[in-house]
């Protein structure tokens, strides 16, 4: 069996894992103009939410449901105490971008005496072993890659065909016209952070349940790789970040195995810098469903 | 220029909307001062007068985008002054802007959907139909994205997206800006004109004073932040002064020479 079939098998999953955080972070911003620096943070802490959940007994699948709602409670809760009160007062993007900051480094010091400093895992039978070929895949992480896809098609719905979608889509474009067509954009908005904070709380349990083991400071790791495939396939654009995830998932897992895994998080910021230099606007610059508002 | 008929004065109509001397403008500073306004059902009442007398300011201000910090806007005898954008939109009031007056990756068709995002799912194919009914140059194109729209196309979409919710106000930003000086008269002769004619009451600022004249019941001339004239465009028309003052200071020429500009740009 040739090691990069396994790496492209590995790629498959993550690149569903890369894609469930890309999207939510991505529409974050394209539709509230807020770069959530956090949203690593908030990842983890619905990965640890799902973590004493599954150590109470409970199978992974209830602890994934349970992330996406602390994940989407967490977030809402976010914009509407934080983040909000500082864009009304007119606070720059750059001002709001410390901001976030400030959050994530709040969080991962307030959550560090909560849930110590070693690694911990899920416990959960990986499954039968599947095999396509050269890739071996574990029922789980078909389950990853099956789960990606239906979140991804149920994005693409929710702004394709729902009325909440045509008006996040219309929001982000045009926020002033928006609310001149009698959108009431403060109720999307709030919808958008409690359907990305679900995106982001179920990202953080898959991608914790993809990984060996986590600890309080793989937010980080997550923020950066979700942060490159957003910003690859153009920022605030969901179809962007979907290929962005499917280039970053691939690049990382074949890089691991031609290089080493250690440097996995290396690729994907070497990728991120990369496009700043060549590509700042993204591979879907102008295409996308929501214009990277600003 | 005329033969001056006496003209029987029809008494304007009990207005829709009015500003009550009102004062607005960017971060504290004032742009418009003491400013009055009405328009009424089937008026156009046209705002014109020189770049930066705050003509936008103005009508920014009486659909909820900017604050007022003096006076009264009225909504048939309801006080709408600084109410939000979305709750002008619900009673009635359409704002088309002069710029970002679409969004422009939804495709043409999610535009007037969003136009009509406060009717009942039902009613938004119906009204569709209908609005395109009075645009049908826009029924052929509803899965073409509206970036891809030309000036004219745009504009038309613009003023269709408003109509979805058929306010019985309609306030609008220069629609004709960056269109062919044929292209704007034919959208303020024909579209403009049969909105008024279905009764509504149509409130717009043009930067093409002598089009605008043409198809006005009523005329305000903004300098300067300040009203300085108003009256029926036929009134206003046999002043001396007027195409100073509706310019600025600058001479009758000196409109000629931007309308030839124009017609070069286009």
């Amino acid at each position: 069996m040739s090691i990069f079939a396994a790496a492209f098998g590995f790629g498959l999953v993550s690149m569903s894992v890369i894609a469930i955080a890309a999207v939510g972070f991505t529409m974050q911003f394209g539709i509230t103009n807020m770069i959530n620096l956090a949203y690593g943070q908030v990842m983890i802490s619905s990965a640890y939410v799902a973590y004493y959940i599954n150590r109470a007994g409970i199978t992974i699948w209830v602890g994934m449901i349970a992330g996406a709602f602390f994940g989407a409670a967490f977030s809402f809760l976010l914009n509407r105490l934080v983040y909000a009160p500082f864009q009304r007062k007119g606070t720059s993007y750059l001002g709001m971008v410390i901001v976030s900051l400030a959050v994530s480094l709040m969080i991962a010091n307030l959550l560090l005496p909560i849930v110590g400093y070693f690694s911990v895992s899920y416990s959960e039978h990986a499954g039968s072993l599947v095999r396509l070929g050269d890739i071996v895949l574990t029922n789980n992480q078909i389950a990853i890659i099956a789960l990606s896809v239906a979140v991804m098609l149920g994005i693409h719905a929710l702004l394709r065909y729902t009325r909440l979608g045509k008006a996040m889509r219309a929001t982000a474009a045009n926020p002033t016209l928006a609310r001149n067509c009698g959108i009431p954009t403060q109720r999307v908005i709030d919808m958008v952070w409690l359907i990305t904070g679900a995106l982001c709380g179920l990202a953080g349990v898959v991608a914790a349940l993809n990984s060996d083991s986590f600890v309080i400071s793989s937010g980080a790791g997550f923020l950066i790789t979700a942060l490159a495939a957003a910003v690859l396939g153009g920022a605030g654009q969901p179809y962007g970040a979907m290929i962005g995830a499917v280039i970053i998932g691939l690049v990382t897992e074949l890089s691991a195995a031609a290089w080493s895994p250690e440097y996995k998080e290396v690729v994907a910021f070497g990728i991120l810098v990369l496009v700043m230099v060549l590509r700042p606007q993204g591979l879907l610059a102008k295409r996308g469903a929501l214009a990277a508002a600003g | 220029m005329l033969d001056r008929k006496p003209v029987v004065a029809q008494p304007r109509p009990e207005p829709s909307l009015r500003a009550e001397g009102i004062t607005s403008g960017y971060g504290g500073v004032p742009v418009i001062r003491d400013v009055s306004i009405a328009v009424g059902p089937a008026e156009i009442v046209a705002v014109i007068g020189p770049n930066g007398a705050g003509k936008s300011t103005l009508l920014k201000s009486l659909v909820g985008i900017l604050r007022v910090t003096g006076g009264k806007v009225l909504l048939g005898d309801q006080d709408v002054t600084n109410r939000p954008p979305e709750e002008l939109a619900r009673r009635g009031v359409g704002y088309v802007p002069q710029v970002n007056d679409i969004f422009e990756p939804l495709t043409v068709l999610e535009n007037l959907e969003m136009g009509g995002y406060l009717l009942a799912s039902g009613r938004v194919r119906e009204r569709v139909e209908e609005v395109g009914h009075v645009f049908p140059a826009l029924a052929p194109m509803l899965k073409r994205r509206a970036d891809k729209l030309s000036g004219g196309e745009r504009k038309m979409l613009a003023i269709a997206r408003v109509l979805m919710l058929d306010p019985q106000v309609l306030i609008l930003d220069e629609p004709t800006a960056n269109l062919s000086p044929k292209l704007a008269d034919n959208l303020l002769r024909e579209h403009v004109r049969r909105l008024a004619g279905v009764g509504k009451a149509v409130l717009l600022v043009e930067q093409r004073a002598r089009a605008a004249l043409g198809i006005a019941s009523w005329t305000s001339v903004l300098v300067s932040g300040t009203t300085r004239l108003e009256g029926r465009p036929q009134d206003l028309l046999q002043r001396e002064d007027f195409e100073e003052l509706f310019l600025g200071a600058g001479p009758a020429k000196a409109a000629h020479e931007s309308d030839e500009k124009e017609n070069e740009k286009t």
